[in-house]
Order: C-alpha cells, then structure tokens, then sequence
C-alpha cells in the first residue's frame, strides 16, 4: 500500500479548496493503484474538521494538538510533525501551494533531506508508489516533470484550481487519531501580532471572469461597472496587484490563480507569459488593448483594438437595463 | 543593525528562453540575463533598513562566473559587498542543495541579523530556498512579506496570508521573502558603478572554501529530477478581430458577449 499524506489547510470548519481538490485527484488515482489518503492538520482543538476530511474522502485523519498551533508558524509546524513523519514514513506527501503550503512544505523538506516539488499541475503515482508532478516553468511555458528517486517522503505543492474535489458524503467513514505533540525544550520565536482577512471570492471557480490589466491606470471604475452588469467577478494582473489596488488572491497568473471560466474579458493587458499561463483553460477569451500588436490578441478568441476607456461607455451603454 | 545578507540570483528573460522539440530541453543561450525581479526588490528593502538602521548590506549569490556583473548592478544600487559562490560541482542543483550551499556561506559570512531573499525566483519559480535556508540555519522566517520594520533586535514585517495578511514579530536573525513589487528598486549610482566596474573585487568562493563535499551541492546533492521537459501548448483561440467605429465594437462585442454567455 502506498501511503499519502495531504496537509489540511484549514480555518475554523471550513478547509481550503485546494486541499479538498488533491484529496479529489488522490480519489481518481485509487482507480489504479492501492492508495491510503491520510489527512492531517496541526491545531488546538479539532472540532469537526477530522469529520468534514473524511466526508470529502480522506481515510484516515491524522489530527496533531498542541496550544502552540493556534497560527501558523513554520518552525513550530515543522518541529511540531517532523518526529511523526520520520516514525510512519509517508510515501508522499502534498500541501496546496497557497502562501502558508509553500511555506510549511519548504522547510519540512530541508529537514526531512527530501526533494519537493513546487506549484504542481499534474500529479500521478505509479505502482511502486514513485510520484510525478507537473511543475510549470518560465510563468508555466514549459513544464517539468519532477520526480525524486532518492528519499521519502516525497514532498510536492499543489496550484489550487487544478484538479476537481469530490462531493461531500456524510456516509463516507475512516479513522479519526489524535496524536498530542510535546514540543519539549522548544522556543517559539514568532509571535501573530494582528491578523487580517477579507472575505475574497475564490475566482477559480467563476464561470465569468473581467480582467482589469495595467493598462486601466487606476481608473477601475468603468470596469468595475461593465463586470457587474455581466454579472462576472473581477481578476487583476500582476501590476494592478503590485499597486495594492486589489488583493493578490484576484491575480491571474502564473503567481496567481488560474481561471476556470466561460468566459474571460481582459482590459489593458499586454499578455506576458506570466499571465497567460493563468487563462489558458477558459473557454473563451476576449481582450481589449489599444495596441494593435499586443500580445494578448495571440492569446484571444476576440481581440478589439480600442482605448478602453472610450470603448467601456458604449458598451455600458449598449449593455444598460438589458441584463 | 549588523550584517544585512541578500540571496541573490540572475535568471534569464523568460520571453527569451526557446524549447527546443527535437532534443526536447530548454534552450537558454540566447536569452537575455537580469537580477531576479523579486530580487531586486530584496536588495532595495535591505538598503533602506541599512539606510535607517546602519550594517552592511551583503549581497550572495550562487552561480557561473558571469553573475559577477549583475552582483555589481547591486553594489551600484548601494550595497557594500557581494559574494559569488562558483563552482563547477554546485551545477544543477534543485532547491535543497542551493539552500545549504547558501546557508553554509551566511554562516562563514557571519555576524548577521537579517537575510533577505525575493519571494521566488522566475525561472524555476519554487519560492523554497527562503524557507529551507531558515530551516539550515535554524532560524524564525517569514515568507512573502511587504513591508518591515525593525526596533530593539526584533524585525516585525506584514506577511500576506490567503485572503489578506499578517502581522508577526521576531526575533534577529531571521530570514525573509520579500513580494515581487513589494517597493521601487532604486536605479543603480552611475558613479558608483563605474567604481564597482572598475575597483570593486567581490569575494568568489568555492566549495572548499565552504568546507562542502562534491555529494552534498549541484546535481549530486539534488532530490529532484527532471523525468522531461514539455512545452505547453496554448489553447488555439480564434483570434478574430472586431473592427469599426469604436461604437460598432462595442455593439459587435455586446453580441459575441451575450452568445457566449447564453450557450
Ligand atoms: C516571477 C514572476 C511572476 C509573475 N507572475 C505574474 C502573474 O501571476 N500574473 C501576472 O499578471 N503577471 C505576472 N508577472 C508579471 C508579468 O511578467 C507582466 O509584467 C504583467 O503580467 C504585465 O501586466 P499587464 O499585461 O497588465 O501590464 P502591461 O504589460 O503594462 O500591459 C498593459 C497593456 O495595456 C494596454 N493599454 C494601455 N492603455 C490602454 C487603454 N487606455 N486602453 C486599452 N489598452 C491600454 C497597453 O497597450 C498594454 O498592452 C510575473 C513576473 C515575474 C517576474
Ligand atoms: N542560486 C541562488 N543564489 C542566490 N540566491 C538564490 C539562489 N536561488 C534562489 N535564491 C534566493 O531564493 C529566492 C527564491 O528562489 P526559488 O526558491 O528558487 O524560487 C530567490 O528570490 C533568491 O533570493
């Protein structure tokens, strides 16, 4: 049996998309190969979190207590796992390649002595339990395919919107283990001083997304007002970003979030590799730029060569009360 | 503040890098080279602390000999020293490898309270050496952060979290990752890179004067291998284009938007 393990990256009750969607991904490879899917997660208190892993289809959930999880530190996570991961010797193990993914896999490699693959776009195991993951290179022109023959466990992230997470079914059953963790002779260094979230809607799984790109300045306005009267989410590139305009959970690239949708409107952009490798999945792509060579039209199914903002009242108007 | 290390790395231009079909391997020889981007910005955050706070800003890189003249853009932009660490044994190294190769050097540089690195390089794009350089060096980090302050020998730095940010404090030394665009790099002091140019000698160190073995750096110190290269093939889009009065675009647009929209 192949042993693996996914971080379950989690606030309160609800756990992070991406972690469900490589619990989703570990489900389809069990088609081919005697796979176990552990969940585990570091915290205070687990409440319903273990349930919640096994309705999404973890069998078996891992949950490691100790007061000093109440956030996220990496040297506590780290000196918090590293002693059960050396006991049960996972054949892999994945985290979502969110900030906090990154962070926890990094460090956990380089004290386990393993290799880790970043930001994976594909992943399969074969028989022998030798894992393959699709690491995009170059703002994702090129992709590597990585493995590590050399030692376990093997340690990979995983790009959130990628694979698809079950259904969730309360009849699902597994094991539930509590393990507490002493963290003896341990100095916690870091200290959470403040903390804050928005409440950011997960753009990956919008069917319509508007795509504001440098080239709107800091006029978002117009845009703003186009995307609500098609009722499509708003996505930024990088820059936009950058100038603090708009939180980085909304960027569209490589460095990103890769889209999903039906449809993708993008304003003012000039179509870097970066970003593009970020829309490559949408089924149709319709960019606005004033320059006629710009890159993104290589890119677009429907490409209008206008200053944005002429175009954007017309079209507001042509739009008005009509939807 | 004492030293004031910033991991460095010179990456080609992604644009420029080809693929080539036939021996299937990435062709890099044409591309153009430059400073990391998010490495830049590390180099301007640790010339503003040194700036308020005094110490040393020592830039440190691992890589083939000519990285040399981009270390020396860094020394123009302000900072006081740069170290390449060059070796022909430190070639294809994967994260692991390039952490310990560039922990072992903080720590003959020694007398440091801050190193700092750009949140990923864009190349390879892994985000990892930060994290595992903490980890080799037993060290507080924190990744992916966008604005620092330091007082009393603690750093307390904004990091951001899925959905929104943090605020945490640590002890020195630490490390950090700074954001891509996180400030404006400076441009580097025409008069001082004539100097770096013509005077400065930077430090060249390589696996013996880091006291590695051939097994621990480069290719043989990797985990990870590459099994193949594939170049990704982006979807075929139409590309059509909606001509006519910016009034007949819109119109134009407003159709192909609502038959999308109702298929
Ligand atoms: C490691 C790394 C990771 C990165 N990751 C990402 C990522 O995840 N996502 C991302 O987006 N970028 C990323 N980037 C940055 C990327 O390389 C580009 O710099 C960025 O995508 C450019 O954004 P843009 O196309 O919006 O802006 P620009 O390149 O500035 O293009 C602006 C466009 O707007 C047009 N324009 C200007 N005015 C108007 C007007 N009035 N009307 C219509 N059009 C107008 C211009 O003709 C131009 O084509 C990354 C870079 C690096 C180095
Ligand atoms: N060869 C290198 N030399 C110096 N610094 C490096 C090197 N590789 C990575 N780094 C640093 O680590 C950061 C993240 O790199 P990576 O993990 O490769 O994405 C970079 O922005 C650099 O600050």
């Amino acid at each position: 049996m192949i042993n693996s393990w996914v971080y379950i990256e989690s606030e309160g009750s609800s756990i992070e998309d991406v972690s469900l969607e490589i619990i989703g991904r570990l489900n389809e490879l069990k088609n081919d190969i005697d796979l176990k899917i552990t969940g585990f997660y570091l915290g205070t208190k687990p409440g319903d979190l273990p349930r919640i892993a096994i309705s999404y289809g973890v069998d078996h959930f891992i949950f490691l207590k100790s007061d000093l999880f109440s956030f996220y530190d990496s040297q506590t996570f780290v000196n918090g796992i590293s002693d059960l991961v050396r006991e049960r010797n996972p054949d892999i193990m994945l985290f979502g390649a969110t900030y906090q993914g990154r962070d926890f896999a990094g460090r956990l490699a380089a004290r386990l002595k393993t290799g880790l693959a970043a930001n994976a776009i594909s992943l399969n195991i074969d028989k022998k339990g030798l894992l393959y993951t699709g690491v995009p290179g170059y703002g994702g022109r090129f992709i590597a395919e990585i493995v590590n023959m050399k030692a376990r466990p093997q340690i990979s992230t995983v790009r959130q919107g990628i694979f698809k997470k079950m259904e969730r079914d309360e009849s699902r059953s597994g094991e539930i283990e509590i393990v507490d963790v002493e963290l003896k002779g341990f100095n916690q260094k870091l200290k959470l001083l403040e903390r804050k979230k928005l409440d950011i809607k997960d753009i990956t799984k919008s069917e319509r997304v508007v795509i504001i790109g440098n080239g709107a300045g800091n006029n978002l306005k117009p845009i703003e007002e186009f995307a609500k009267l098609i009722g499509a989410d708003i996505g930024v590139t990088r820059p936009v970003a950058d100038r603090g305009l708009a939180p980085r959970d909304i960027q569209v690239g490589s460095t990103g979030v890769s889209l999903n949708s039906k449809i993708a409107i993008i304003f003012g952009s000039s179509g870097s590799n970066h970003f593009v490798s970020g829309i490559e999945r949408c089924k149709f792509v319709i960019s606005v730029d004033i320059d006629k060579n710009s890159n993104i039209f290589n890119y677009s199914d429907y490409c209008v060569v206008a200053d944005m903002f002429k175009l954007l009242p017309f079209l507001i108007k042509r739009m008005g009360g009509d939807l | 503040m004492r030293n004031i290390i910033v991991c460095v790395k010179v990456v080609p231009k992604t644009e420029d890098v080809t693929f080539d079909p036939v021996t299937k391997t990435l062709d890099r020889s044409k591309a153009e080279n430059q400073i990391n981007e998010a490495d830049k910005n590390a180099i301007e955050a640790a010339i503003v602390l040194k700036e308020k706070y005094g110490g040393k800003v020592i830039l440190l890189s691992m890589g083939p000999m000519f990285f040399e003249q981009f270390l020396k853009i860094g020394i123009a932009m302000g900072a006081d020293d740069a170290i390449l660490l060059s070796d022909r044994a430190f070639a294809g190294a994967d994260s692991y490898p390039t952490a310990l190769t560039l922990a072992t050097a903080i720590k003959k540089i020694g007398d440091y309270d801050l190193i700092i690195c750009g949140e990923e390089s864009s190349d390879a794009g892994l985000g990892q050496v930060p994290s595992q350089i903490a980890e080799f060096l037993d060290l507080p980090q924190a990744l992916f952060v966008s604005s620092i302050e330091v007082s009393d020998g603690l750093i307390k730095v904004k990091r951001s979290i899925r959905g929104g940010h943090e605020i945490v404090e640590m002890p020195m030394p630490a490390v950090i990752s700074v954001e891509l665009g996180m400030n404006q790099p400076r441009f580097p002091d025409f008069k001082r890179k004539r100097w770096a140019d013509k005077e400065f000698k930077l430090k060249i160190w390589n696996m013996k004067d880091l006291n590695l073995e051939e097994g621990m750096v480069g290719l043989k110190g990797s985990y990870t291998f590459v099994n193949r290269f594939i170049e990704t093939i982006p979807p075929q889009r139409k590309r059509e284009f909606i001509e006519g009065s910016l009034e007949e675009q819109a119109n134009k647009l407003y159709e192909i938007i609502m038959k999308i929209l109702s298929s």
